[in-house]
């Protein structure tokens, strides 16, 4: 095969999009069809675009991973991958067998067994009978599920059930495999086969399509990244960066609205910087880092004994923790002109998610506020382990 | 239309599997299971038979079993047929495939219990010991009933995923339908009664004609004019052509309706 051909893409997208029409009441009655159609000439049918003008092609081989706010058209551009859906306008290119695990063991029928439901699934996406029986027994296995293979799937549990329909979709061995939101399903153990089992077709040059939330894994299995937001493209690349991307849209639609800033003005904040350990101005950090915040002011006047302080609240304001100079016995005994007040923060212990800074500058008595921005800065917060609650408190156990 | 063909050929498989979980589901969790697909037509046999007896319509009895049958596989057809796409969303919604084999599966798993109770039908006419007609036109007749059949459900089966009154408008239709044609008496009663553009407006009905060829190949009945059963097969195929055209407008939407 030339070069030309194997580098041919498996999936091309042009100018795709695609518009729902949108009902008043949820089903259409004839009589409900019959008032669209007089209203047709007037102003016309509302509709709504999931996907809009929406380009790109993945290459053979190439695992795309698809980030975005719920609602950000990822699982309508599946499927219209899938072809369950057809585009409003533009046009859409698949190379080879496509298996979707839009939502695994959906062609499932109840009151079939797993044995019969798997050979239907299996001729659904195109496989023959002899092909089926050829995987039936690596598909058993994968799932997991000898026992209860002749059993009807509705007395499986919810976890089987997906095991099964996990096993079909990868056994089947597409070219294209089309993931939505799956990895967040089974329990560890399953989800560990399912990654290995992803990172077997990655090996193997398969195609495929994730959709996934949980943005660690999906920047770790994926070459590029697909961001959507409101049906467009905000950008399709490297996925650290477009992660970063994705990360800060979403911490700023989370965050914003809260700020606030007032105060005499005869002190300001001007800026404040956030660093690393590594000394890089960031906003993303890890469970456990430093934090350095560079708080740069400026004065009109001599102020005697200012106060400087800060507070971290979660993104809905919620206030983790607050301090300020003079709590921690830190003077100052007056401030001039401009000049740079530096705050490490040591270990961030809180729970991964976005959180707010906010600063202030105030006289020793309190009584006059020179400048207070409340809720003006946003960090995320990394973290690979979850636990429950805002903060890790480091504890230990022991036998008394 | 080929490539069309060829791709349903290609799925051929999946039609069979279709078929066989069709049946599977239908006779699932009930006690008699398949033997409903005679026992069900009995009744109505039983039913018919007594209750025209009391008005004194006296019909003949193989007339009224092969009538009650042939409806049968016609009444199954259609009602299924409206659940044969929106029963299946969780297909439709998540995997690619031609739809048109949702219909073609549900007709044929019909057909394959129309074909069972066929069987008894013509063993109960060998044991009845009427004179068989010329029964080499059966398969012509049941290829243009399956035509029919399929035509009408991907209508209806089409209708139902953008209307939910399809299955009320449905109900009465079927209801009217059945007397509008000859299941419980013989077509003579209308040929005899009415002018001649009453009969042409009767057989424009499809299931007068295909009910008439049945009884003639079957029952050798006295033959009606063969004009009026070429009128009324043409309407089967016309129904089926316009069934496939409404279908392939309504295809593409079913993913978003659903």
């Amino acid at each position: 095969m030339s070069d030309a051909l194997t580098n041919e893409p498996a999936i091309v997208v042009d100018k795709v999009g695609k518009a729902f029409r949108l009902h008043a009441s949820g089903t259409r009655t004839v009589k409900s069809a019959m008032l669209d159609l007089l209203h047709r000439r007037g102003a016309g049918k509302k509709s709504f675009w999931a996907l809009q003008d929406l380009s790109f092609s993945v290459g053979k081989g190439e695992t795309l991973g698809i980030v975005g706010a719920n609602g950000a058209g990822k699982s309508t551009l599946l499927s219209l991958l899938a072809g369950t859906k057809v585009p409003t306008c533009g046009s859409l290119h698949t190379r080879g067998v496509i298996s979707s695990l839009l939502e695994l063991g959906a062609g499932f029928h109840p009151d079939l067994t797993g044995r019969e439901n798997v050979f239907l699934a299996g001729a659904i996406m195109g496989l023959s009978r002899k092909q089926m029986r050829e995987r039936f027994d690596a598909i058993v296995e994968f799932a997991n599920l000898a026992d209860f293979i002749d059993q009807p799937v509705k007395h499986y549990s919810s976890g089987m059930y997906v095991r099964l329909g996990f096993a079909v979709s990868v056994e089947v061995d597409p070219d294209i495999l089309l993931i939505d939101e799956v990895l967040a399903v089974g329990d560890e153990n399953f989800q560990k086969k399912c990654l290995k089992k992803i990172a077997e077709f990655r090996r193997s040059g398969k195609t495929m399509l994730i959709i996934s939330h949980d943005l660690g894994t999906i920047q770790s299995i994926s070459d590029r990244i697909l961001f959507l937001d409101q049906g467009k493209m905000i950008g399709i690349g490297d996925p650290h960066e477009t992660i970063g991307g994705y990360r800060s849209l979403s911490r700023s639609r989370q965050t914003r609205g809260h700020e606030r800033e007032w105060g005499t003005g005869e002190a300001r904040i001007k800026e404040v910087l956030f660093e690393n350990a590594a000394g890089d101005t960031t906003d993303t950090f890890s469970y456990g880092d430093s934090v350095r915040c560079r708080i740069r002011y400026q004065t009109t006047k001599r102020i005697e004994a200012p106060i400087f302080g800060f507070s971290l609240s979660q993104a809905d304001t919620r206030l983790v923790f607050g301090s300020n100079t003079q709590v921690e016995g830190f003077e100052i005994d007056a401030i001039e002109g401009e000049g740079e007040l530096i705050l490490d923060l040591r270990e961030l212990p809180v729970a991964a998610g976005n959180y707010l800074f906010s600063f202030s500058l105030h006289s020793a008595d309190h009584r006059d506020n020179y400048h207070r921005l409340d809720y003006a800065y946003s960090i995320t917060v990394l973290n690979e382990d979850r636990f429950e609650g805002v903060c890790r408190i480091p504890c230990f156990w022991n036998r008394g | 239309m080929i490539n069309q063909l060829k791709d349903l050929f290609r799925r051929r498989e999946l039609i069979w599997i279709l078929i066989q979980r069709n049946l599977k589901i239908r006779y699932k969790n009930s006690a008699l299971g398949v033997c409903w697909s005679l026992l069900s037509p009995l009744f109505l046999i039983l039913i018919y038979s007594v209750f025209l007896g009391l008005i004194r319509v006296p019909i003949h009895l193989p007339t009224l079993v092969s009538g009650i049958i042939v409806w049968q596989f016609h009444a199954l057809c259609l009602g299924d047929s409206l659940h044969c796409i929106l029963g299946n969303a969780n297909l439709v919604t998540k995997a690619a495939f031609p739809r048109i084999i949702l219909p073609l599966s549900m007709v044929g798993a019909n057909a394959v219990n129309f074909f069972f109770s066929f069987l008894v039908l013509l063993a109960y006419l060998l044991v009845a010991g009427t004179s068989f007609g010329p029964v080499w036109w059966l398969p012509l007749v049941v290829l243009t009933h399956l035509a029919l059949s399929l035509g009408l459900s991907l209508i209806a089966g089409s209708a139902n995923v953008f209307f939910r009154d399809t299955e009320h408008v449905l109900s009465v239709v079927m209801l009217a339908w059945f007397f509008m044609s000859p299941v419980i008496y013989e077509p003579n009663m209308i040929t005899e009664a009415f002018p001649a553009w009453v009969q042409w407006l009767f057989f424009a009905n499809p299931m007068s004609g295909l009910l008439t060829a049945y009884r003639q190949t079957l029952l050798s009945h006295d033959p009606v004019g063969l004009e009026y059963i070429a009128l009324s097969f043409a309407v089967c195929w016309a129904v089926l052509g316009v069934g496939l055209l409404v279908f392939r407008g309504a295809e593409p939407r079913f993913g978003d309706e659903l």
